[in-house]
């Protein structure tokens, strides 16, 4: 494999063979496409992805941003990135042709940005304009998307998510920020936005920033949140920009990582002068907003795949080249010869462990993205709602899981390295740095838990929940007969999974709520485990299937052995982590809300 | 213009390359396929020769069926129609053969200049280009870094050891691209979509009427020696000692001098 971001060998076996993405293509809405047309695409991602887009993330990383006399100047790297990425038409390549995209199926777009993706700090400019054009383009009038559109789909004019302020982060409906009523229906805004990624950068000609804000009379609470186009630069008649709106960059962050994303404050009316247009209906701010938070969580998904899939690549290159300590076999022969520590059974534990949460998370955002597809490529309502509620349920998975456990991986990366990890001189120290913000940004992991088991488990009275219950019960079923070994356990996990989802109903019925909001994250992550678990097991029985052919799985032959030993390795070293979680909310014990506050220390 | 830029699939520059158990060729499982870099080079060029003159870009390549997706990579970067030479007689094609073949394809289509890369990586044979022109009979400019044409006429610039030429040559013409010449453009997702509705047409050793008949015969494929161990020269320690020892393995092992 010539790159260290990810393997494309398992990339095409999640698609084509896992997946059979290429059935999308018999779909009218795909008609157009074919697996050669997909992965012509995917190349030219991976020749973007290795020659502009990873030089520029150390470079990034020590050069960093500036904010002078009130611009922010991002790393000079990054302008040849953004040109590349502009000439070659990514910011639209699943925008629908009729709204001057490209069109390609979402699990595409989510494999081409696997490429990207290990660098965030870069494809935060450019996903955070493809979300807010999104919004435009579902929400806005005829005049908005006119005036906003074509260049934010050319990625020329960028975009943000401004919601959060200083009291109102994960609890947005505390927001203060205000929007004035103008004679001419229009607002002027006033109020302080922290935290803003892309807030502001050399690479846009203009930023439009959607904004929440709460219109002046208005209740408080999140029902009372409107949602706001603001303009770095009005718009001029002749559609270029114009003034400079009524709003500065007050600082930026100094941070742990993703030092090339400009993380800015942004004072909005000083002057009075804040000309804001209302996006959508009033009052129907947070709403709107969730559309974009939605497709933002499954992109730090994608961050954090890519994140652990590049950590762990590092990882793997390093462990077959560094010498250190003779064979386990001649541990008593003082001059035995130096093995690589990949013949270490420690290393070789840290490997495989990396190895099947990184294909996992893969699987997993892949099955996402074409749940997204499906249900926009047929007709029928039934299977619409089937591959939506997928979609729901798997969400505060991909966002939360991934996140937490990619960070993992690159951690794991770093002990792999040794001392040299910790070391800024080798690369993998930054894949930790920058990974870490995705369990916290786009509503924490502690939120996305609750989105779970608060909404998303209850969802249709649970039948989103059980559907999914039902397609990994099929797998299983499939693939019994070649795996014996493998398929009860995931039966097993999977029975523990619905059991205590069943636990949680009954407690909220019996208002004993704090068992189920207490314990929700480690059910998100015990979910998260059995989902991996499901999906590692199909593609070992793919694999299985390719063994079994008269060429024996060809030159592949490795390949799907590693499948199923991978396979093998989560389903009996990783998910009996399971009863140990479902052990600890069953005992219902809530010695978290007993403790008193002041004897957490004294 | 009738522009007109040949290219070759090979291995990634980067792909593991084995060699057959029975030294017939390559072991093709597991390897990615491009486009020959220098063969980038041209293309960009023609391109650009469009981009600045008009007219059409039509990209010629022999290999197997899974030479379309280096011709649909060209389409895709924005060249106009492709010409396939497929056919399996063709397969392990020496230069002469190969060259024969493009010579035929480019004479049924109207051309004012050829591009080619100066080598293919994978056999860098370096003759295709300077074949082709003699069989085509025109002039051929080759191990291009820069490229303009004005008036008319081709100008060019070509290095040779501590100086370099520039030439001018008139049209028609073939010019072999080297590295430099140009930062190859890539495919964007439009020119992706528009690329299969480009036409492609398909052609054998029958329909173009050449010989396969190559006149070179390769024996046998055989990796590289691995490399030796080194030897560090340690004489008697002193840069003079280095230097009698460094001297005398020059001769008496290297012989080199």
């Amino acid at each position: 494999m010539a790159n260290l971001i990810l393997d494309p060998r398992d990339q095409r076996f999640v698609l084509y063979e896992m997946l059979n993405v290429e059935e999308l293509c018999k779909a009218p809405l795909y008609a157009d496409f074919s697996r050669d047309m997909f992965d012509m695409a995917l190349n030219e991602a991976e020749k973007f992805a290795a020659s502009a887009i990873f030089p520029a993330l150390a470079e990034g990383d020590r050069e960093g941003c500036r904010l002078e006399a009130g611009n922010v100047f991002v790393p000079k790297c990054y302008h040849r990135c953004m040109q590349i990425y502009r000439e070659g038409g990514w910011g639209t390549m699943s925008v629908s042709p009729e709204t001057g995209g490209q069109g390609f199926p979402h699990v595409i777009s989510v494999a081409a940005k696997e490429w990207f993706s290990h660098n965030t700090a870069f494809v935060n400019y450019v996903s955070l304009t493809e979300g807010a054009a999104h919004l435009v383009e579902v929400y806005g009038t005829e005049v908005q998307k006119k005036k906003y559109l074509p260049k934010m789909h050319a990625s020329e004019w960028g975009g943000t998510m401004a919601l959060t302020e200083a009291g109102a982060g994960t609890d947005v409906g505390n927001l203060k920020t205000k929007a004035i009523r103008q004679p001419d229906g229009t607002f002027r805004l006033q109020g302080t936005k922290i935290f803003i990624t892309a807030g502001d950068s050399d690479l846009m000609e203009n930023i439009i920033h959607p904004v929440l804000a709460r219109i002046e009379g208005d209740p408080p609470g999140t029902g009372g949140i409107s949602i706001f186009l603001v303009p770095k630069y009005l718009i001029n008649d002749d559609g270029t920009p114009g003034k400079r709106n009524d709003f500065t960059i007050g600082s930026l962050e100094e941070k742990m990582g993703l030092h090339g994303s400009a993380t800015c404050t942004i004072n909005l009316g000083d002057n009075g002068e804040c000309c804001a247009e209302l996006l959508g209906e009033e009052r129907q701010g947070m709403k709107i907003m969730f559309q974009m938070m939605n497709g933002a969580r499954i992109g730090v998904g994608i961050q954090s795949l890519s994140s652990a899939s590049i950590a762990y690549l590092h990882a793997l290159q390093y462990a077959k080249e560094r010498l250190q300590g003779s064979s386990l076999m001649e541990m008593k022969n003082p001059a035995a010869p130096r093995v690589s520590i990949i013949q270490h059974p420690d290393v070789r534990r840290m490997l495989i462990w990396m190895k099947a949460h990184t294909e996992g998370f893969r699987a997993l955002l892949y099955f996402a993205a074409l749940c997204a597809d499906r249900c926009l490529a047929t007709d029928d309502e039934a299977e619409k709602d089937k591959y939506n509620g997928f979609l729901e349920v798997l969400t505060p998975i991909c966002k939360a899981y991934c996140s937490d456990m990619g960070f993992r991986v690159t951690e794991t990366a770093i002990q792999v390295y040794g001392g040299y990890g910790y070391c800024a001189e080798y690369p993998v120290e930054q894949f930790l740095r920058d990974e870490k913000i995705a369990s916290i940004y786009e509503g924490t992991n502690g939120i996305q838990a609750l989105d779970l088991v608060g909404r998303k488990l209850g969802l249709k009275k649970g039948m989103y929940f059980m559907n999914l219950l039902g397609e990994m019960g099929l797998t299983i079923a499939k693939y019994q007969p070649a795996l014996p070994d493998l398929a009860p356990d995931v039966q097993a996990a999977m029975n523990i999974l619905a059991e205590t989802a069943m636990l949680f109903a009954a407690s909220g019925k019996a208002g004993k709520f704090l068992i189920p909001v207490a314990n929700a994250y480690p059910f998100l992550m015990l979910m998260g485990q059995v989902v991996t678990a499901w999906l590692l097991l199909w593609e070992a029985g793919v694999a299985k299937e390719k063994l079994a052919a008269p060429d024996g799985g060809g030159a592949d032959k490795l390949f799907y052995e590693g499948k199923v030993a991978t396979a093998r390795y989560f389903i009996k070293h990783v998910l009996p982590e399971v009863d140990a979680a479902a052990k600890a909310i069953k005992s219902e014990d809530v010695s978290m809300m007993e403790i008193a506050d002041e004897a957490f220390a004294s | 213009m009738n522009i007109v830029a040949c290219v070759k699939q090979v291995p990634d520059t980067e792909a593991q390359i084995k060699v057959k158990p029975d030294g017939s060729g390559i072991e093709e499982g597991g390897i990615k396929w491009v486009m020959n870099p220098y063969d980038e080079f041209g293309v960009e060029e023609a391109l650009r020769l469009k981009e600045k003159n008009g007219g059409e870009v039509t990209i010629v390549s022999v290999g197997p069926q899974r030479a379309m997706e280096t011709i649909r990579t060209a389409l895709a970067m924005g060249a106009d129609k492709g010409i396939h030479i497929c056919d399996p007689a063709f397969d392990g094609a020496d230069a002469y053969v190969t060259a024969s073949a493009l010579a035929a394809a480019i004479k049924a289509v109207p051309f004012d200049i050829v591009f080619c890369g100066q080598r293919a990586i994978d056999d860098d044979s370096a003759q295709v280009g300077a074949v082709l022109a003699e069989l085509l009979g025109i002039p051929q400019v080759t191990v291009v870094t820069k490229f303009e044409f004005t008036d008319g006429a081709v100008k060019v610039i070509r290095p040779i050891e501590g100086a370099q030429l520039l030439i001018e040559c008139p049209l028609p013409c073939v010019v072999t691209a080297q590295k430099g010449l140009n930062e190859p453009r890539y495919a964007s997702l439009p020119g992706i979509m528009k690329a299969k509705k480009k036409p492609v047409e398909v052609k054998d050793a029958a329909v173009l009427g050449v010989s396969t008949e190559g006149k070179a015969k390769v024996a046998r494929f055989v990796p590289p020696p691995a490399r030796a161990a080194g030897k560090i020269i340690c004489g008697d320690g002193t840069p003079e000692g280095k230097a009698a020892e460094l001297a005398k393995l020059l001769r008496e092992e290297a012989k080199v001098i």
